[in-house]
């Protein structure tokens, strides 16, 4: 299916969940960000696709890399990128998020990406200011660029992601990257398996068009991919589970384990990774495995292809 | 000045004596002086032909929020009571919450005094533990004395077993009820939704049904315990429902409450996040609220509250998850309710019981029926006018409602509080 049979465009003007995006629309970014991914490699990174256009990075919780990701991703398209870091700002000073909201859509940007511990705080920006926006994670709901630049990295490398076998283990409940994943990874109709201590698993997971385990070299049996997750402290109260130590031994991913895998399973993680917790050492930075720097690298070029293509529909309102 | 006025040809309505019918009365000194079709309208100095229109007794709120005085903008008694009147209120009662834990004695005798000069029967409940902060106990004896109703806990459940024997027992002696709401604490603890399927998905802070049912339990075996009135305060799910059927059979005073929230909306309605419906409790399943109507049916809840929550428009103004819970509910409760009866979920006479003599009769209040020697206390309504709700067009002073833009069907065409008309728009 290409995009010259449809005659389709991207349609949208936000990214908020990955539920919006259809298999095109998927496969309409994947190419774009093949382009870029091609082009970051070159000396030549710049375009100019978005000059003119100001992309506002508004961060209410602390980010590295996503947020030098976007920056880098908007910079190199040619837009004025301006960072606010919000967790020390008018927002600590009692200011609600409406009043915040639209104070920084009268400075008018075009693109506002949006981090926010709160569940749906983008959807709630782009409906007070009208202003597109791109979801870089809300609260534990959904994170879909992390979603979009996982899919990616696996299609690079097989061509096609529907069919395959991918575990994600690790904590899924207090997971917004979990939660867009596997919204995704369903859409592209690949094989869904979910791994973690019942505590750290969703209360209805069993509905969730995935096969879920409590042992992980079960789990693992056959796996084209693996995807480790790191457990949110931040986002939990109380104990989820004993200790790290007991963690590691019974879901930590190791070379030993992934024998029962396929044999050519490749080991991701959205980072920040805890070395000894949820992966070995020595499998993160394993070459022949691993492709958690993969992640990183398209994560740029796949926020590229979604800042031009927003940007884009941006520039046809406009004139329209 | 003492007049006698008539209302005659209506549909009267009266959950009390179980009758519905053609009726009017005759009210003298603002007390039902005669009931029927027949009544001596020679003495009457004002008949009023109700033709069409539905008389029943105005309505009984045990619980609703001011905000504090002085509040900018903020909601007063003034304001709150012409939202009860427009509601077809003729009786409410303020319940204690953290902006106001009303948890001082100091002061309660006056403020009761100034509350019932309001033509609207203005009454207070008091604070059972100090600021509401679930650890000491608030002076309940002194506020009982200067006219509390009764005790309330907030929005916070007592998380501790031994403060709530000890408020039991405490309450028993002044014979008051005291509520609480159902929830046991550290499983609720931040919760802003139910956990389900949806909340599951959003990833939003969830507390699970039982945690009503383990709450029911434990204070139902203190109440028992200590000879203590527990007064269920906002039961929310069908496992709350089951454990209250459970406890019911022993030997102890309970009573349960229901918002009207939770009999008319549910989780489905908070599904586009939207901040107008975060409550506390959250709202729950279809099947929750399909539960609570039957039990308003069977008898089960004595009382349908508005817990009407009046809050400034920056408390809505952020995610679901952070906004402050609550939502106006006085001036809507009635047209909610006859959706109800409309959608034929319900009766008219079982809908306005737990709205009338059901909570009465949990204060020992003489009002809330059509029956000679009570005070005239009545509502005219038309029980089929289509109108849509518009906050703009509020007596509140603030415009957060979960049902903004609703279409509803029947309205309050004139409430009557001791014989006198105190809305008739």
């Amino acid at each position: 299916m290409s995009r010259a049979e449809f005659s389709y465009d991207f349609p949208h003007r936000h990214l908020v969940s990955v539920a919006d995006l259809n298999p095109v629309d998927i496969q309409i970014i994947f190419e774009r960000a093949a382009h870029y991914l091609a082009a970051n490699r070159t000396p030549d990174k710049r375009s100019d696709v978005l000059r003119g256009l100001t992309v506002l990075n508004l961060f209410f919780e602390a980010s590295t890399r996503t947020q030098g990701s976007f920056e880098m991703a908007g910079k190199r398209l040619g837009a004025d990128v301006v960072n606010f870091a919000m967790a020390n700002s008018s927002a600590s000073k009692g200011e609600s998020l409406s009043d915040t909201a639209r104070t920084l859509a009268a400075m008018k940007p075009d693109i506002m990406v949006v981090r926010h511990p709160a569940t749906g705080a983008p959807q709630f920006l782009a409906e007070r200011t009208g202003l597109s926006v791109v979801n870089a994670g809300d609260g534990m709901h959904e994170h879909p660029t992390q979603a979009l630049l996982d899919s990616f990295t696996l299609s690079q490398r097989w061509g096609e992601v529907g069919g395959r076998r991918i575990l994600i283990v690790g904590d899924i409940l207090h997971s917004r990257v979990a939660r867009s994943n596997i919204g995704l990874l369903n859409i592209l109709g690949a094989e869904i398996r979910l791994c973690a201590p019942p505590t750290l698993l969703p209360s209805d997971v069993d509905q969730w068009g995935c096969d879920v385990f409590h042992d992980l070299d079960e789990a693992l049996k056959g796996c084209d991919a693996v995807m480790a997750l790191r457990q949110q402290r931040e986002r939990m109260t109380g104990g989820f589970v004993p200790s790290e130590r007991e963690f590691f031994h019974l879901f930590g991913l190791t070379h030993e384990r992934l024998e029962a895998a396929s044999p050519d399973v490749l080991v991701m993680h959205p980072g920040p990774m805890n070395r000894g917790v949820e992966i070995h050492t020595r499998l993160a930075d394993d070459p022949e495995r691993s492709v958690i720097l993969d992640q990183v690298e398209s994560g740029v070029a796949v926020r590229m292809a979604i800042l031009e293509l927003i940007g884009a529909n941006i520039r046809k309102e406009a004139a329209a | 000045m003492s007049t006698t006025r008539a209302i005659i040809n209506a549909r009267l309505v009266d959950p009390a004596s179980g009758q519905d019918g053609p009726g009017g009365v005759l009210i003298e000194d603002g007390i039902i002086a005669q009931i029927g079709t027949e009544l001596d309208l020679d003495a009457a100095d004002e008949v009023i032909d109700a033709r069409g229109c539905i008389l029943a007794p105005a309505l009984i709120d045990l619980r609703c929020a001011k905000e504090p005085a002085l509040t900018p903008d903020g909601e007063t008694v003034d304001t709150l009571c012409a939202s009860a009147m427009s509601g077809g209120f003729g009786t409410i009662v303020l319940a204690p919450n953290t902006r106001s834990p009303l948890d001082k004695a100091d002061g309660f005798a006056g403020m009761s005094r100034g509350l019932a000069q309001r033509g609207v029967r203005v009454l207070s409940a008091c604070g059972a533990t100090q600021a509401l902060a679930g650890e000491q106990m608030a002076e309940i004896g002194l506020m009982v004395r200067g006219g509390a109703v009764y005790a309330g806990c907030g929005d916070r459940p007592i998380a501790d077993t031994r403060l709530m024997r000890r408020l039991l027992s405490y309450t028993s002696q002044f014979d008051v009820w005291l509520s609480c709401r159902p929830a046991d604490a550290s499983l609720s603890a931040d919760a802003v939704a139910l956990e389900s399927d949806w909340s599951a998905r959003v990833g939003i802070p969830s507390e699970p049904a039982v945690s009503e049912r383990i709450a029911i339990e434990r204070d139902a075996a203190l109440a028992e315990l200590s000879g203590g009135k527990l007064m269920i305060d906002r039961l929310s799910t069908a496992a709350g429902l089951d454990a209250l059927r459970h406890v019911r059979g022993r030997d102890l005073e309970i009573a349960a409450t229901v918002a009207i929230a939770h009999l008319t909306l549910n989780e489905v309605d908070a599904g586009g996040l939207d901040s107008a419906f975060r409550m506390d409790p959250p709202l729950r399943s279809e099947a929750d609220r399909q539960a609570l109507v039957e039990a308003v049916i069977s008898g089960e809840i004595d009382a349908v509250v508005s817990d009407h929550r009046p809050t400034p428009y920056d408390d809505k103004g952020e995610p679901f998850a952070l906004a402050v819970a609550g939502t106006l509910s006085q001036e809507t409760l009635l047209g909610a309710m006859l959706g109800l009866v409309h959608d034929d979920e319900i009766s008219l006479l079982d809908a306005l019981r737990v709205l009338t003599c059901g909570p009465a009769d949990l204060l020992g209040l003489p009002q809330g029926r059509i029956t000679v020697g009570a005070p005239a206390d009545l509502i005219l309504i038309d029980g089929d006018k289509p109108w849509v709700c518009q906050p703009d067009g509020f007596a509140s002073a603030r415009g957060n409602s979960a049902w903004s833009g609703r279409r509803f069907q029947g309205r309050v065409l004139q409430t009557i509080v001791a014989g006198d008309t105190l809305y008739n728009p």
